[in-house]
């Protein structure tokens, strides 16, 4: 095909760049907006938590949590006695995509107890601990902890109401002996730990008395290891679920089933916060034109007002709700 | 392949399809008449960064690309930057500028707003995952498309073989110029919807270029071009389909990579036909 050459004016080469420029800099200047804009909720979470840290007299037990709900259960244990770093906490990121930032390494690489969820899905954890090797440091990861197998399809163990007291007594264990000195302190929590979770036990038996066998939707795997403890039963394909968990398209044919079962076949949308896409979205609309309930889910702890026992109550009291009276919450 | 054309995300998808194949075959041949498909990839490149910011800014990433290619469609009106020869140093360097910030936003979109699929969707398409309710708009600026270069037939035309004649004749010749590079930036919006921003040229120039190997009347080519582009999205589309029962995560391959591939061996097949003809 023969070139031909369309008469206009001839430009100099920096007059194109300067043009061009111009619009790149409009999108910058919009994004930098709206990155000011969240900066809070954007960039607070990849520093080390400061109401933790107030308590160090020098003598606390510097730990990292890789997520929000893990941090949290190792300050129930360790109290003023540890100085904690949550690594991924903003409810807006999702923790799939997570790329570690210098303060994060900083923060692995003085911290003697980490605890990490496994199952690929905070695997720069491993990373960070590996470029800082430390003999005094000790990590508990969930995965490991739980002897489960690296083809778990599920990584969200913290639905999991058997999973938390396993890695709270792990901490309590961990930390006493960092501090031999505190350890009765450390047990004491831990007993307080476990008591406090009972709460969240009875209103999952509630939940499954009333309700065992209910058929639920869900967008992604986040609390299908808590609607299994209650007895619901998850219709949506897990091939749907795994496509949104991990940011690709999901087959037309998965969608069609979904959309078929916000059809009315479901009594609940248990609808993942910190994952969305356009389908995700468009169910929403299919899932409210039916007058189908949203219940909302999250990956990480929806801060502030909640610690893991309060979230996970929530989380089930909002399920009761949605199945009893029909009731929405898209948002703790 | 049961329920292929009961399924609803599969409905739009062909009508998506369908709109953004016939416009990119009439607009195609004119972009390769006019030799300028290197402007194709431009706004494609850039398209990116509207489609990024389109997702930060929560609206649909459609109106991202077309916003963007309205704009860059004036910039390099106004620059002669459409024509490669003796600038693409700077072109190339100003397009991985706009890439660049569509890193920055598709990182944003991840990391402010939780759009988990923002990147997929903007670079390779999710023709699946087309809203409903942004069909009529499609439709309306498909539409627009076609009617615009039925309008602009003869002046495009011979401002794109003989650009001096065409000045002597009193065509417009810059107006035409840019009207024409708007028509590019809409229908690459559109065919990035279907194969993503990155793969968008191959949908605007492939088909063309086949066509116009085998018919050198551009009124002819642009009706083979736009049933080539309609055939291979399809069969891309219905090939996505078959594929989610394949390895390896059975879960289906991307419909881009069955379009763009279609595309090629459309080429080839063309190429070939030419070859053996002599």
């Amino acid at each position: 095909m023969s070139r031909r050459m369309v008469s206009g004016p001839v430009a100099v080469p920096t007059a194109a760049a300067l043009a061009v420029a111009l619009v790149l800099a409009g999108a910058l200047a919009i994004a930098a907006v709206l990155a000011a804009a969240g900066g809070v909720s954007g960039a607070s979470p990849r520093h080390p938590s400061a109401a933790a840290a107030r308590h160090g007299s020098g003598a606390a037990i510097a730990a990292v949590g890789a997520e929000n709900q893990y941090a949290n259960v190792i300050s129930q244990i360790g109290g003023r006695f540890v100085k904690v770093t949550a690594i991924m906490s903003n409810p807006n990121t999702d923790p799939h995509e997570f790329e570690a930032s210098p303060s994060v390494a900083r923060a692995v690489a003085t911290a003697r107890l980490v605890v990490q969820n496994g199952l690929g899905y905070d695997s720069f954890m491993g990373t960070l601990e590996s470029a800082s090797p430390s003999s005094g440091r000790k990590v508990i990861d969930v995965q490991t902890l739980l002897r489960l197998p690296d083809g778990t399809r599920n990584p969200h163990l913290w639905y999991d109401p058997s999973t938390m007291p396993k890695v709270a007594a792990a901490v309590a264990k961990d930390l006493g002996e960092l501090e031999p000195s505190h350890r009765s302190v450390f047990e004491r929590n831990l007993r307080r730990f476990d008591r406090s979770l009972e709460p969240w036990r009875a209103a999952i038996a509630a939940l499954e008395k009333r309700f065992a066998g209910a058929p639920v939707a869900t967008t992604e795997p986040v609390a299908d290891d808590l609607l299994a403890a209650a007895g619901l039963v998850d219709r949506t394909p897990f091939a749907f679920q795994a496509a949104i968990m991990n940011g690709v398209d999901p087959s037309p044919q998965s969608v069609s089933t979904e959309q078929s079962l916000l059809k009315g076949r479901v009594k609940v949308l248990v609808y993942n916060e910190q994952v969305t896409n356009t389908v995700t979205q468009s169910l929403l609309a299919i899932a409210r034109a039916h007058h189908i309930p949203i219940v909302g889910v999250y990956e990480t702890m929806p801060t502030p007002g909640y610690d893991y026992q309060s979230w996970m109550t929530a989380e089930v009291h909002a399920l009761t709700a949605a199945l009893a009276h029909g009731r929405s919450a898209p948002r703790l | 392949m049961t329920g292929f054309l009961a399924s609803d995300p599969v409905r739009v998808a062909l009508v998506v399809g369908a709109m953004a194949a016939v416009v990119s075959g009439v607009v195609g041949v004119f972009t390769v008449v006019r030799g300028q498909s290197f402007a194709g990839h431009a706004f494609g490149d850039l398209g990116t960064l509207g489609g990024s910011g389109a997702f930060l800014l929560n609206v649909n990433p459609l109106w991202g690309f077309v916003s963007v290619g309205a704009v860059v469609a004036g910039a390099m009106e106004l620059v002669g930057v459409q024509r490669r020869r003796g600038r693409d140093v700077a072109t190339g360097i100003v397009l991985g500028a706009a890439l660049g910030a569509a890193a920055l936003l598709l990182y944003l979109d991840t990391t402010r707003s939780s759009t988990t699929g923002a990147a997929v969707t903007v670079l390779f398409g999710s023709i699946f995952a087309v809203a409903s309710g942004s069909l009529p708009v499609m439709a309306g600026l498909a539409g627009a498309g076609v009617l615009a270069v039925v309008a602009l037939y003869r002046p495009l035309l011979l401002s794109s073989f003989h650009p001096e004649l065409a000045s002597v004749r009193g065509v417009p010749v810059r107006a035409v110029t840019l009207g024409f590079l708007v028509l590019m930036g809409v229908t690459v919006s559109l065919t990035s919807m279907v194969v993503g921003t990155i793969l968008s040229p191959a949908l605007l120039v492939g088909p063309a270029a086949c066509a116009l190997r085998l018919s050198r009347r551009p009124g002819v080519a642009m009706v083979l071009a736009a049933g080539i582009g309609l055939v291979v999205t399809w069969a891309g589309i219905a090939l996505a389909y078959a594929s989610a029962t394949w390895p390896p995560s059975h879960a289906g391959w991307p419909v881009s990579f069955f379009v763009v591939a279609l595309v090629f061996l459309a080429y080839l097949g063309v190429e070939a036909g030419a070859a053996a003809r002599g």
